[in-house]
């Protein structure tokens, strides 16, 4: 009887520990500032265990009784006190207030159990055997607790479910308990119905805690992840919110489906429009299909050469279906031809000609990205252009990365093309740059296809009139040797955030 | 799969402590390019079976490094075409060899050409004839792609080389002495590429004394600026400062002009070079051609390779000169001629190894490290996305003498150096042997000319760099110039060349 008592005087410990980390992680998570959050909410439990101790002594009777109350009363609120803290973040102002409440409650019961317990026990031991053994227990309990929380409980279980597995282990102790000293209990059916009950409940809970999560999840970030997957080349997500699709690689946003019509009309029409008999598009990046969208719009087009990195990004915008409503199933046109390469390589080695040329890469945000914007780049682009050809590339904000803007321009100007830069408001990104590129002289065109929600002919002026705080700044281009501005985006965007 | 009964328990025991051993790839690799033992015949002088066939040449070059290759060169650009190349190796280029596998090709010694100075006018006339100066406008493609060079100091990286971070007061000042003393030196355009275009007796004295000495006296005591004082000469001469010569030292920082935008680089290195050449005089050069006698006779030159004797008029020795003792007949012996042995890897890479958060660059370099670290061949490459490549390590054994060394490279076997190359990465990649599948080791033990203490203005040496008027051999390796570097080989070809061509219009 000794060791299986002292066990469950381990097991109790550990319970105990559990659910103080499980708080204070959670809060962490949720709320940040780990430092303060695990600070205030040691504090606090061991405070309340205080006060458990502290009462008692206000306990004289019937201390095994008391003692499994206490202890499913634990395995209640502990087992289900993180999913609680989730819903409690998710739907209420008051996370908290409910958080240092269930700290509290928490850590007076946990406070009242070893008082109890070395009572419970003081007539079969020596005193001293009692204080020994019951706290050697107790410490032990609590290294076996904060190991496997970190080890094996949150990786594998998460928080939900490891309070509710220990939850479930306090219910346990206090089923056991009826047996280990039934004879000083006078009625243990009641009590044993009640470990049942919680038993069970805890246990649906476990089966249950993902939609628990899920439910929660859904209320705290903004967008519902719809998609997201870690591909050879980039972490590709996609958010949803309401009716607002959001695609990000590697965390930069790439378009919000409410204002992509904005920004994917400007890319493509005041350039293409004014190609008199475009027939070969090439375009460069552009893997959600929407620049071949508004391209489609040229029923003369007859070939659409797509040059993307990605397999899964392309296979993506071909085949889920929120997505290709989006791109009006471009890439199932005959027209389109998508090639998975480096675009660099391949601008080198294909030779092709091309009408329209476009030019849309993340931003350069490291210096592999940073070649696609050099004058070497440019160069070897500009010799696919036909005699009437054309380019443009999308060339981060005149707005917020105003000197990278003008240093793509620059580049461009280097590579020994006449530059045409001109800029839209797309609300998701703010003001947007783009640059018309041609060894020839660029006239705006007088006619645009049908359908266009945001360009239209008597704008098109407009746009390519830059006010003060965009206005041209002198820039260096950039080269490979130099990759200024993978430099120039950095301090740019720098000075935004500060 | 069965685990011995003691691995199990040390695994068993590893895991326990949380310690689960990961478990490192298997490394291949072997010595390549080794010439030890064709090097050791000449020098036992071993007898050779005498010639069965003979060739007729006006022009014979001796050895296919860039000396060689650029004399070559230049016949062919002066439409002189009856000439052959006869080279040792299977391989043409010497100090400008490359490799290639499936990921990329790779140098195996000199892997970057400054981008060369005004006065450096054969090498701008090459590299306008290879096409990448074009009205003095470099290509872009071939100029060093940023960010060019890291440092690794105090557990983390600082850009470029010279130490920058964590400088006393007073180290700062001495490396700003120094700046100001070298653009003084720079100044007075006695430093120059080529060395010979500036070189005059105002600055002799600096080359009795050694570059460690002269730092001594100008007051730098620094640990930083002598560390990068001998980084500099292990990294151009294979040499310590205390065995350079003062006058190389300060020739390696006041030679060139402060420049932005070099060094001219290609993933394979210099072998990019190489490979341009031989497009142009590949079909004169016969590999696997070890000359083993040359003999001047009445009316010409004889040179012996395999089983053949080519009778010549002429003869370009652009191998190392150190050679012509054991292949001159009655050639006096030489004792300024010191070379440093090194050591090169190719390491390939199954995926990046952790750089604690850099990105990567075309040279990497370890405060502290006996060794030169190592250039990363994919660099240069146009693709944004690299998953595989292959890292150049370079290991100028400059600790005691050169024999000693040239010892250690024969006695030591490929796993010692692989085992000593990856301890020395693994101090700042820790995973480097998870991402190693393959380390080639290239032992060279005479790899370039050490400026040794008094080599520069060496008589000796001086005697060979200027052609006797009657001469039927001219001498064309950079060592001639006491410095191995790509245009000194060059310069030295070209001249040797240009001789040879005199001699032989003076001829008909």
């Amino acid at each position: 009887m000794g060791v299986l008592l002292f066990i469950s005087v381990l097991l109790v410990a550990a319970c105990g520990l559990i659910y103080e980390l499980v708080a204070g992680t959670l809060a962490s998570y949720l709320v940040g500032d780990s430092v303060f959050q695990f600070s205030t909410i040691i504090g606090t439990y061991l405070f309340a265990m205080g006060i458990g101790s502290a009462l008692s002594r206000f306990l004289n009777r019937g201390l095994v009784y008391r003692f499994v109350w206490i202890e499913l009363l634990l395995g209640v609120i502990g087992g289900f006190s993180s999913a609680a803290l989730m819903l409690a973040f998710a739907f209420t102002q008051g996370f908290e207030l409910i958080l240092y409440a269930v700290v509290i409650i928490m850590g007076v019961l946990v406070g009242l159990e070893i008082p109890l317990l070395m009572r419970i026990v003081r007539d079969r031991y020596e005193f001293r055997d009692v204080i020994a053994h019951v706290l050697t227990f107790d410490y032990l309990g609590a290294l076996g607790a904060s190991l496997l929380f970190p080890i094996l409980l949150v990786p594998r279980l998460g928080l939900v479910r490891s309070a509710m597995l220990f939850g479930i282990i306090n219910a346990g102790v206090a089923l056991w308990t009826t047996y280990l000293f039934s004879t000083q209990l006078s009625s243990k059916r009641g009590l044993r119905i009640a470990c049942m009950v919680v038993l069970c409940s805890l246990g649906a809970g476990m089966l249950e805690a993902r939609k628990i999560t899920a439910v929660a999840e859904d209320n705290i970030y903004a967008d519902d992840i719809i998609f997201a997957r870690d591909t050879r080349y980039q972490h590709l997500v996609l958010t949803r919110f309401k009716d607002d699709l959001r695609l990000f690689l590697n965390s930069h946003l790439q378009f919000s489906s409410r204002d992509e019509y904005r920004y994917h009309e400007a890319l493509i029409h005041p350039g293409l429009a004014s190609v008199p008999t475009p027939r070969h598009v090439l375009v460069l990046g552009g893997g959600d299909g929407l620049a071949v969208r508004e391209i489609l719009k040229y029923p003369q087009i007859e070939s659409i050469t797509l040059v993307d990195l990605d397999p899964e990004m392309t296979k993506l915008f071909s085949t889920h279906p929120m997505l290709t409503k989006l791109n009006d199933k471009s890439f199932l046109s005959p027209k389109v031809h998508i090639v998975n390469a480096d675009a660099f390589p391949w601008v080198d080695s294909n030779t092709d000609s091309f009408d329209f040329i476009v030019i849309d890469f993340p931003d350069p945000t490291n210096y592999s990205l940073g070649k696609l914007y050099t004058t070497a780049f440019y160069r070897a682009a500009a010799r696919h252009l036909s005699a009437q050809g054309l380019m443009v590339v999308q060339s981060t904000s005149p707005m917020f990365a105003r000197d990278s803007f003008w240093c793509i321009a620059e580049t461009l100007k280097q590579s020994g093309m006449q530059i045409y830069p001109y800029h839209v408001y797309v609300p998701s990104f703010g003001e947007w740059g783009f640059v018309l590129a041609a060894t020839h002289e660029y006239i705006p065109p007088t006619t645009l296809p049908g359908g266009l929600r945001f360009i239209n002919v008597e704008g098109l002026p407009a746009l390519f009139q830059f006010p003060p705080d965009m206005a041209p700044l002198p820039m260096p281009p950039n080269q490979l040797n130099s990759q200024i501005l993978v430099r120039t985006y950095e301090n740019d965007w720098k000075d935004i955030s500060h | 799969m069965k685990v011995g009964r003691r691995k199990f328990l040390g695994a068993g025991s590893a895991a326990l402590v949380g310690l689960s051993l990961k478990t490192d790839r298997p490394i291949a690799g072997s010595f390549v390019n080794d010439n030890f033992q064709m090097g050791h015949l000449l020098r036992d002088r071993t007898s050779f079976p005498p010639a069965k066939h003979v060739e007729k040449f006006p022009a014979v070059i001796v050895g296919g490094g860039i000396a060689g290759l650029s004399a070559a060169w230049r016949l062919r650009k002066r439409g002189f075409t009856d000439f052959v190349l006869l080279e040792m190796n299977g391989q043409a280029g010497g100090n400008a060899r490359w490799g290639e596998n499936e990921i990329t090709a790779y140098p195996w010694a000199a892997h970057y050409v400054p981008v060369p100075g005004v006065k450096a006018e054969f090498v701008r006339e090459l590299f306008e004839d290879l096409g990448i100066l074009k009205n003095g406008q470099w290509d872009e493609r071939v100029l060093c792609f940023a960010p060019q060079e890291r440092l690794f100091l105090y557990g983390r990286w600082q850009e470029g080389l010279e130490p920058a971070i964590g400088l006393t007061q007073k180290d700062r000042e001495q490396f700003q002495k120094l700046e100001d003393l070298f653009a003084k030196f720079r100044a007075t355009g006695e430093f120059t590429i080529p060395l010979e275009l500036g070189r005059s007796a105002k600055f002799q004295d600096l080359d009795h004394l050694s570059f460690s000495g002269w730092l001594q006296q100008q007051g730098c005591d620094s640990r930083l600026v002598n560390w990068y004082m001998n980084y500099a000469c292990r990294d151009d001469y294979g040499a310590l400062a205390k065995d350079t010569s003062a006058w190389a030292g300060i020739h390696y920082f006041s030679s060139r002009e402060i420049e932005e935008k070099g060094p001219l680089t290609w993933p394979e290195g210099n072998g990019w070079i190489t490979r341009r050449l031989l497009e142009r005089v590949g079909e004169k050069v016969r590999t696997n051609q070890m000359v083993y006698r040359i003999a001047e006779t009445q009316h010409g030159v004889s040179i012996f390779a395999g089983d053949t004797e080519f009778q010549a008029e002429f003869a370009i020795f652009a191998a190392p000169t150190f050679l012509a003792p054991y292949l001159i007949e009655n050639f006096p012996r030489l004792d300024d001629f010191v070379y440093s042995p090194w050591l090169t890897a190719n390491l390939t890479l199954e995926r990046i190894p952790d750089s604690r958060g850099a990105e990567p660059t075309w040279d990497t370099v370890f405060l502290d490290s006996p060794t030169l670290g190592y250039v990363d061949a994919m660099h240069q490459t146009l693709r944004t996305h690299i998953e595989r490549t292959v890292w150049t390590f370079y290991w100028a054994l400059a600790e005691g003498t050169p024999a000693q060394n040239r010892q250690l490279l024969l006695d030591k076997d490929w796993t010692y150096w692989k085992e000593a190359i990856l301890r020395d990465l693994e101090r700042v990649h820790s995973d480097i042997r998870q991402c190693v599948s393959r380390i080639d080791v290239m032992r060279m033990g005479h790899a370039m000319i050490r400026p040794a203490v008094g080599s520069v203005f060496s008589q000796e040496r001086l005697r060979f760099a200027q052609p006797r008027r009657e001469a039927r051999i001219f001498f064309a390796n950079s060592d001639l110039s006491a410095i191995s570097i790509f245009e000194e080989a060059q310069y030295r070809g070209v001249l040797a060349a240009q001789s040879a061509l005199d001699r032989l219009h003076g001829h008909r």
